[in-house]
């Protein structure tokens, strides 16, 4: 195991893959259809993300950090089941 | 699959002029067997674990039905980020109906190294 591990990754990249590992987690425990929406949208936010944001952007990933995190505990709530996104930039919405 | 049995038949008969060097046939066997440990390490986990483990890396990074994905496939080779790793993981922990401490989960790098955790995590399950 020892001699096969991976790229060594920053304090700040850990936060993010941990972050999104707990919304991936947060998104099981809402029922199917709900589950698969979710999934998608934070999939496409954080890949997006990492495609968009300089890797050395620090102080705005440490932004995004702090909001993901609220968001999470948001979702976390039981009242919520679903998620919704709205892409006002361009013409079609992303999601309903 | 020919590529194991290749090496190991290979390594056998290297062991064998070692031990019987009178017979003056020590010649190029020996290239081999670098990669026979690697494959042995691989052999560790069940072969349907590890066709299990392909299936789901497919689906999750969404790869054509054709693409060749086998033990030594590296996540990173197949085009998947850091990110679609955990996706991969997530996946796995859901299929084998295991839990992933993230620590183990970032030294994931190949196919058969998710094939080699599972089995691990099987078995301390199971004891």
């Amino acid at each position: 195991m020892g001699a096969s591990s991976g790229p060594r990754l920053s304090g700040i990249q850990k936060q993010v893959l941990s972050l999104y590992r707990e919304f991936l987690r947060v998104a099981r425990s809402k029922s199917g259809e709900d589950h698969r929406q979710i999934e998608s949208i934070v999939s496409a936010e954080f890949h997006r993300n990492s495609n968009e944001i300089d890797r050395k952007n620090f102080i705005y990933i440490e932004y995004l950090l702090r909001r993901g995190k609220k968001q999470l505990e948001q979702l976390k709530s039981p009242d919520i089941v679903g998620l919704s996104s709205l892409n006002v930039g361009s013409s079609q919405p992303k999601k309903t | 699959m020919a590529a194991t049995t290749g090496a190991s038949t290979a390594r056998a008969s290297s062991l064998k002029l070692a031990a019987l060097p009178n017979q003056g046939r020590s010649t190029l066997s020996f290239r081999l067997c670098p990669q026979t440990a690697r494959l042995r390490v691989s052999c560790a986990a069940k072969p349907e674990t590890v066709e299990k483990v392909c299936q789901i890396v497919k689906k999750q990074l969404a790869l054509p039905d054709d693409t060749a994905v086998t033990g030594e496939s590296k996540f990173a080779a197949l085009g998947a980020d850091s990110l679609d790793t955990v996706e991969i993981v997530m996946g796995l922990e859901e299929e084998f109906g295991i839990s992933v401490e993230e620590d183990s989960a970032q030294s994931i790098l190949t196919v058969q190294d998710a094939a080699d955790l599972i089995e691990k995590l099987k078995e301390k399950d199971d004891a």
